[in-house]
């Protein structure tokens, strides 16, 4: 692994560095059971299924992935918000997968979280000073005009007005309310902030700023970042490397450049080719690729390669044998057994297996 | 004459707080087999406007004038405009969710719509259902048609939705944001799947949006909308190429480009917040977020005016239009 961490860390000198965190098989089944008295697992949702996975200090690891790929899941993983069901987590070269008490309340100072909706995400029974300022109580760190004062400071670096300190939540917009969101994870200066599509809800003018901010205070606060996002043009913005999920697992991992110019494993450029760009001339020019099929359920999935009920290249090998995340160029890793060859034309590619289409049935074809 | 012609078309709404001037003054029309992009971010009015030419905006005054093949639909009978809705213009919504009824199956529900607008048996309706799920690419129709929604995946609702929406072939097709709630593989199934159906069946579309990339696929005329006012209409080119607002302009700057170089330069954002349609600003509704305010944009709203040669062109600024072509080609264009 450690000839891929040299290589994989982008824009930044090569030197061999000690991994912020580190997941190394993490599983997260979640059980479906059955029956009253006795309750029967009769099904499992293989939420995360397999994922090794490293974040290095200063960077921005983007997740992309589409409705029920895990990377929600991962995110609470790493956050410690659920148990690994499988696997290790480490912090700092420390293993902190069984974590409790004193020590997990410790390592929480170090990692926080922003979430996507800011309107569930913060109680709107409390006040935005109190908000903000409970991770100091929480923690024993300051109380009293000290702590009004280091929440007003916060208020005012993610740029609300700090005279708002007593004002609740639904005083406030949309993209007001993700500030205070950010604000609250800021208040203990993590390490590490997960950022669960934060700009999500927000309207296009408002996510403009949010990201914006995101990105000052990274510089300003010497920030690690796990950015986890389905806008694409978002995270290509913000990430220095990107994962790209699918049903629980990671299929590719490459550099964020890298990625979106030369993406590897067809599903991603599947993705890139879905993406709306705002510009007709390119737009018509480009060819795009309409994958078949619908995305599969984690209760049951696929055999082999998961994707290959859906992907354009798929041969009878992906039924059977699932492909390895392994380097394949430059550091970049990908899942596939016959990755997209630089210049190749996925749009017209033709899959050596029966695949239920889901194309309209139309007169002219 | 065109198929569709809204004039002047004011929707508002009274609330405790005050009136709440939800469209102030839009006016477009549309025809046979074209496509009308409504782009604007929340509170803009896109949505008002299309549900109350339709007769679906609850407790809003409305006034101006929407004809459709030379009828105005703002001033029918509520008999009459249950004829033309579903019928001859037909409307999905953003969340097949909230918009199929839960407790019936989907073939149910798109039989019902069949049956309302025409006489055939249960039988035959039934198979044009599943026929229209078949068209639409729904596996295995024969059995999907006796499902319940929940059953269904998300992109899987929003193809029933336009099976229902084009049961009866309608001439308009109203889709507010319908891929807004999907993901991006699954919504380009969908945006594909309307395109393929507008060249086999001809239908107008009016594509709803706050995301300009989606209609720059599938538009051939783009009105970006602000507080309830039309601010730029033109055709899908100009506004993407030759935009003549700074509200369009701060639009198109805020959206990070894929295809972009990664050249880590920050966005540049709108500052400021979308406006209160209570309390809009005076003159025009931009101006507190404007980089280009000027004294006038505080106390006199801007008409929408032709934006150049083109007379089809038309923005509502009172930059004058040499002032906004060395703008867009000085300072806004070369950031993209």
């Amino acid at each position: 692994m450690s000839t891929e961490a040299d290589a994989t860390t982008a824009g930044e000198a090569g030197t061999a560095r000690q991994p912020l965190v580190r997941l190394t098989g993490a599983k997260k089944h979640f059980p479906i059971t059955q029956g009253i008295i006795f309750q029967r697992e009769i099904g499992r949702v293989h939420a995360v299924d397999g994922v090794d996975l490293e974040v290095y200090p200063g960077e921005t690891l983007g997740i992309v992935g589409e409705s029920g790929c895990g990377k929600s899941t991962l995110a609470r993983l790493v956050c410690k918000l659920l148990p690994l069901t499988e696997g290790t987590l480490e912090f700092e070269g420390k293993d902190v997968t069984h974590l409790a008490g004193n020590e997990l309340r410790l390592l929480r100072r170090q990692v926080q979280m922003i979430f996507q909706d800011p309107y569930s995400s913060l109680n709107p029974r409390k006040r935005v000073g109190t908000i903000i300022g409970d991770p100091f109580d929480i923690h024993g760190i300051a109380d009293g005009k000290e702590r009004k004062q280091r929440v007003q400071e916060l208020m005012e670096v993610v740029g609300l007005n700090p005279e708002h300190y007593n004002r609740f939540p639904a005083e406030f917009s949309g993209g007001q309310r993700q500030r205070i969101g950010v604000a609250r994870a800021l208040a203990l200066r993590p390490r590490l902030i997960i950022c669960d599509e934060p700009v999500s809800a927000l309207d296009v003018s408002i996510q403009a700023q949010v990201i914006n901010l995101l990105e000052d205070l990274q510089t300003e606060f010497h920030l690690t970042y796990i950015f986890i996002a389905h806008d694409l043009s978002v995270v290509r913005h913000v990430s220095d490397r990107v994962a790209v999920m699918y049903l629980g697992k990671v299929v590719e991992l490459a550099d964020a450049g890298r990625l979106y110019k030369t993406p590897k494993h067809p599903y991603t450029g599947a993705l890139m080719s879905a993406v709306p760009v705002a510009d007709p001339d390119l737009a018509e020019k480009r060819e795009r690729v309409i994958l078949v099929g619908d995305v599969p359920s984690p209760i049951d999935p696929p055999s082999g390669c998961r994707f290959h009920p859906r992907c354009p290249k798929a041969q009878p090998n992906c039924v059977t044998d699932e492909p390895p995340l392994e380097v394949k160029e430059a550091g970049d890793l990908a899942a596939c057994h016959y990755p997209l060859e630089p210049g190749e034309n996925l749009a017209k590619a033709k899959p050596g297996i029966q695949q239920e289409t889901t194309a309209p049935q139309l007169a002219s074809g | 004459m065109a198929l569709l012609e809204v004039t002047d078309l004011r929707v508002q709404f009274r609330t405790d707080d005050g009136i709440v001037k939800a469209v102030d003054g839009v006016n477009f029309s549309l025809d046979r087999g074209q496509t009308l992009g409504i782009v604007g971010e929340s509170g803009s009015g896109k949505s008002v406007t299309c549900l109350s030419i339709m007769g679906l905006a609850r407790g809003g005054r409305v006034g101006g004038q929407a004809l459709f093949q030379g009828k105005d639909l703002l001033k029918m009978h509520a008999d009459e405009l249950r004829a033309v809705r579903g019928k001859q213009i037909a409307m999905i919504f953003q969340d097949p969710l909230s918009s199929l009824h839960p407790f019936y199956k989907v073939g149910a529900q798109i039989v019902e719509m069949i049956l309302a607008h025409e006489k055939m048996s249960k039988k035959e309706a039934r198979d044009r259902a599943i026929d229209l799920l078949r068209l639409v690419g729904v596996p295995r129709p024969d059995r999907r048609v006796d499902d319940y929604p929940h059953q269904f995946s998300g992109g899987m609702r929003q193809r029933a939705m336009i099976a229902m929406a084009l049961a009866l072939d309608p001439a308009v097709l109203i889709a507010d944001e319908p891929t807004t709630a999907l993901d991006v593989t699954v919504q380009a199934q969908v945006l594909d799947l309307i395109e393929r159906l507008q060249h086999e069946f001809g239908t107008a579309i009016i594509m709803i949006t706050h995301d300009l990339g989606v209609v720059a696929d599938i538009a051939d005329d783009v009105l970006v909308m602000y507080g309830g006012k039309p601010i730029e209409i033109a055709d899908r080119r100009s506004v993407y190429y030759q935009p003549h607002h700074p509200y369009t302009w701060g639009l198109l700057q805020s959206i990070p480009s894929v295809g972009a170089e990664h050249t880590g330069e920050k966005l540049r954002a709108i500052k400021g917040m979308p406006p209160s349609l209570i309390h809009l600003p005076t003159g025009c509704s931009f101006h507190p977020r404007c980089p280009y305010v000027m004294d006038v944009c505080k106390k006199e709203e801007p008409h929408l005016l032709p934006a150049g040669d083109n007379g089809a062109h038309l923005s509502a600024c009172h930059l004058s239009i040499d002032e906004k072509q060395r703008i867009w080609q000085q300072e806004v264009a070369p950031t993209r």
